[in-house]
C-alpha cells in the first residue's frame, strides 16, 4: 500500500515536471534568442558573423558577467534596438495601454452598473433584455464583425481610437459576471440601508459597490488581458501604423524583420512581460478561483 | 414618487449604457449579417457613392481636352460616352436597372454646359453629383443598396472548393485538439491533485501560455518550427530530416494544433483541479481499501464525478477551435490549410465579398450551436 502510493507520487511528480519544462521552454528559448547579438553576413567581407541561435545545447553560463548564451556574451541591446529600428514600437505600446485601460474602465463602470440593475432593480422589460442578451452569447465574433466594421465606416471612425474602443466598452460576459456577484451578495445589508432612508443610488455607491471589489478585480483583469492580447478587432479597424496595437505590431515585425529573430523575440518578450507581471501579482485570482473560466478557447 | 417608479427609472439609468451598446454593436449586427448574407454587399461599392471627386478633371480625362480649350457644348458632345463616363471616370457600379435609369434620365446637356461654363471645378460627393444631373431615379444613387440575391450565397458554398477545404480543416482541427487538450488537462490535474509540495508552482507555470497573446505565441513557435529551428535540431539527434513545418501543407495544420494544445491544456487543468478538489478524499480511500487500481479509480470514479467540468472544457474548447483565427493568420501560408474563420475574414476584408462572408459566418454559427447541443446531450447521456 505504502509503496504503491509512493510510486504514484513519483509518477505524478514526473508528469508535472516534464510538463512544466514543456510549458516554459518556448518562453525561455525566446528569451535566450532575444539576448544574443544579431547574426548575419558581413556585407564587406561576405563572412558569416554572429551566433547560431538554434544550437543545442544552448551553452549557457550564468555564473559570469556578462552571462554567456549560445557561447557568446548575452546582451539586452536588442530591447533597445527595436525602438530604434521600428520607431513605432513605443507608439504601439501606448496604443495598447490606451486600448486596454479604456476597455477596462468602461467595462468596470458600465458592466457593474448594468449587473446591479439586472440583479437588484426591478424595471420594465428586465427579463426581455436579459434573455435577449443571453441569446447573443453564443454568437461568434465572425458574425458581428462585418456589420460592426461597416457601422464604423459609416460613422467615420475607422482607424481612430473611438472606433477601436467604443464597440468594446461593454460586454455581455462582464454583465453576467457582475449580475451573478450581486445575486449572491447578501441582500440584508442593502435592505438595512434602505430602511435607514438611503436612496437607490446611495445604496449602490455606499453599500453594494465597495463590497463588490473581488468581482470588479476579476472583471478588470479579464478585460485588460483580453484587450492586451486582442488581435482580430485591431486588425480590422486599424489601417495605419500609428494606430496599431502590439499584436498588430508583431505582425508588422513578422512581415518586415522576418530574418532578425533576435528583434522579433525581443518584441515578443517585451509585450508579454506586462501580462506576466499582472498574472503573478493576481495569481490567486487566476489559479484558485474558477472565475476565468472563459478567458480563452 | 412611488418607490416602484423610482426603482424602474434607476434601473434604466443603470442599465441603459449597456443596453444601447449591446443593441448597437451586437444585436443590430446580427440582423445586419442576416440581411447581408442574402445580398452581394461589397464595401468598395458602399464607399463608392461617398467618395469625393472633381467632375471637371474627370470630364477632361474622359474627353481628352482641357476645359479651357472648349468653348461650346457642340464641340464635345460627340466624344462623350455617358455610360463609360459614369462607370469608369466617376466610378459608379451600374447594374441593369441603374444603367437604364442613367440612360433615360441623365441630363448630359446640362452637365456639358456646366463644364463649358467652368462650374465643375470643385470636389463633390459622387452621390450628390448623381442627384444633381439625374432628372429622376436619384434615390438609386443616394444610398448604397446591395443587390438582393436570395439564397445565392448559400448555394455558392456548395460549389466553393475553399469553403469545403476550410470547413474540413476546422473540423479536423477541433476533432483532434479538443479531446487531446481535455485529456491532457485531466491527466495534469490528477497528477497535481496529490498532496505534495510545489503544486502552486506547477499551477502557475501551466497557466502562463494561456495568458500570453496568441500573436506572441505564434511568433515564438514560428521560430521553433522554422527549418533551421530548434525542433528540427532536436529531432535531428534521432535521425529525422529537417522539415519546414509551417511551409509544408501536410505538417502546417498539425503544428498549429500542437501549439494550440500546448496553450490551453494547462489552463483547462485549473478547471479540472478545482473540480477534483471538490471530490471528498474519503471516496478514493474507500476505493483503495476495496482494492481498486489507480486506472480503475480514474475511469470509474474520477471521470464520472468530473462530468460537469468535462462538458464545460469540451464545449469551451470546441467553441474556441471552431473560431480559431489568430494562429492561422500568423502561421498558415498555404490556402490548403486555412480554417473557416480565416476564410470569412479573407472574403470580407480582402476580397470585398461581405455578403458571402456573412453567409459563411452564419453557417459557422449554426455549426457551433449544433455542436454545443450535441455535446450537451452526449456527455449527459454517457456514463
Amino acid at each position: 500500500m505504502r509503496r504503491k502510493l509512493k510510486i504514484s507520487f513519483i509518477i505524478s511528480y514526473l508528469i508535472l515536471i516534464v510538463y512544466a519544462v514543456v510549458s516554459l521552454f518556448p518562453f525561455i528559448w525566446a528569451f535566450l534568442v532575444s539576448t544574443t547579438p544579431l547574426n548575419g553576413i558581413d556585407p564587406a567581407t561576405g563572412e558569416k558573423f554572429g551566433v547560431d541561435i538554434m544550437q543545442w545545447p544552448p551553452n549557457i553560463n550564468l555564473f559570469r558577467i556578462p552571462p554567456k548564451v549560445f557561447g557568446v556574451n548575452a546582451t539586452l541591446e536588442n530591447y533597445k534596438k527595436i525602438f530604434e529600428v521600428v520607431p513605432y514600437y513605443s507608439r504601439w505600446f501606448l496604443n495598447t495601454v490606451i486600448y486596454a485601460l479604456a476597455l477596462t474602465i468602461g467595462n468596470v463602470i458600465l458592466d457593474t452598473l448594468g449587473g446591479y440593475a439586472f440583479a437588484r432593480l426591478k424595471f420594465p422589460l428586465r427579463n426581455f433584455w436579459f434573455i435577449l442578451f443571453l441569446s447573443t452569447m453564443m454568437v461568434p465574433f465572425q458574425v458581428t464583425m462585418i456589420p460592426q466594421y461597416n457601422l464604423m465606416v459609416k460613422l467615420g471612425l475607422v482607424n481612430t481610437y473611438p472606433g477601436l474602443i467604443i464597440p468594446k466598452l461593454t460586454s455581455v460576459f462582464g454583465l453576467f459576471l457582475m449580475r451573478q456577484f450581486f445575486l449572491n451578495f447578501p441582500k440584508e445589508l442593502e435592505e438595512a440601508a434602505i430602511i435607514d432612508g438611503a436612496g437607490i443610488f446611495k445604496t449602490f455607491f455606499r453599500i453594494a459597490l465597495p463590497n463588490a471589489r473581488p468581482a470588479v478585480t476579476a472583471l478588470s483583469i479579464y478585460t485588460f488581458l483580453g484587450a492586451w492580447n486582442d488581435f482580430i478587432w485591431p486588425l480590422i479597424i486599424t489601417s495605419s501604423k500609428e494606430m496599431y496595437t502590439l499584436t498588430m505590431g508583431l505582425n508588422f515585425f513578422k512581415t518586415s524583420y522576418y530574418t532578425f529573430w533576435q528583434y522579433m523575440m525581443a518584441a515578443t518578450i517585451l509585450m508579454t512581460i506586462p501580462m506576466i507581471i499582472i498574472f503573478l501579482s493576481f495569481q490567486n485570482q487566476f489559479v484558485e478561483t474558477g472565475r476565468f473560466s472563459s478567458l480563452k478557447g | 414618487m412611488k418607490r416602484k417608479t423610482r426603482e424602474a427609472i434607476a434601473g434604466y439609468l443603470f442599465a441603459l449604457p449597456i443596453i444601447i451598446t449591446v443593441i448597437t454593436f451586437t444585436i443590430y449586427p446580427i440582423f445586419a449579417a442576416f440581411y447581408y448574407s442574402f445580398t452581394d454587399y461589397n464595401p468598395l461599392n458602399a464607399q463608392n457613392l461617398e467618395t469625393k471627386f472633381n467632375p471637371q478633371e474627370a470630364l477632361e480625362l474622359h474627353l481628352g481636352v482641357f476645359q479651357s480649350e472648349v468653348s461650346s457644348v457642340d464641340e464635345i458632345i460627340d466624344s462623350f460616352d455617358l455610360l463609360s463616363f459614369i462607370k469608369y471616370d466617376v466610378g459608379v457600379n451600374l447594374d441593369k436597372t441603374k444603367e437604364k435609369i442613367v440612360l433615360e434620365s441623365f441630363d448630359v446637356k446640362k452637365l456639358l454646359k456646366d463644364f463649358v461654363d467652368g462650374k465643375l471645378n470643385k470636389e463633390v460627393k459622387v452621390s450628390s453629383f448623381m442627384a444633381k444631373y439625374l432628372k429622376k431615379g436619384e434615390k438609386y444613387f443616394k444610398k448604397y443598396i446591395p443587390n438582393f440575391l436570395g439564397p445565392y450565397n448559400f448555394k455558392k458554398m456548395l460549389g466553393d472548393q475553399y469553403f469545403k477545404i476550410s470547413l474540413f480543416n476546422t473540423f479536423f482541427y477541433t476533432i483532434v485538439v479538443v479531446p487531446v487538450q481535455t485529456f491532457l488537462a485531466l491527466v495534469l490535474a490528477v497528477a497535481a491533485n496529490a498532496k505534495m509540495k510545489g503544486v502552486k508552482f506547477f499551477k502557475l507555470t501551466f497557466f502562463i501560455p494561456s495568458i500570453t497573446s496568441s500573436a506572441a505565441i505564434s511568433m515564438i513557435f514560428w521560430m521553433i518550427y522554422s527549418k533551421p529551428g530548434i525542433l528540427n535540431r532536436l529531432l535531428g539527434y534521432f535521425g529525422f530530416e529537417p522539415i519546414a513545418w509551417l511551409e509544408n501543407p501536410n505538417t502546417a495544420l498539425p503544428a498549429v494544433m500542437l501549439m494550440n494544445i500546448w496553450t490551453t491544456a494547462g489552463y483547462f487543468m485549473i478547471t479540472f483541479l478545482a473540480g477534483l478538489q471538490d471530490i471528498p478524499r474519503s471516496i478514493y480511500e474507500a476505493a483503495q481499501i476495496d482494492g481498486a487500481t489507480p486506472g480503475k479509480i480514474f475511469w470509474k470514479i474520477i471521470l464520472p464525478l468530473l462530468r460537469p467540468q468535462i462538458l464545460f472544457v469540451a464545449t469551451m474548447g470546441t467553441i474556441g477551435c471552431m473560431q480559431v483565427f489568430d494562429q492561422i493568420y500568423f502561421l498558415i501560408k498555404n490556402m490548403r490549410n486555412i480554417t473557416i474563420s480565416f476564410y470569412i475574414y479573407k472574403n470580407a476584408f480582402e476580397y470585398g465579398n461581405m455578403g458571402y462572408a456573412s453567409a459563411l459566418s452564419l453557417v459557422l454559427f449554426a455549426i457551433i450551436l449544433a455542436l454545443t447541443l450535441i455535446q450537451k446531450k452526449f456527455i449527459k447521456e454517457s456514463y
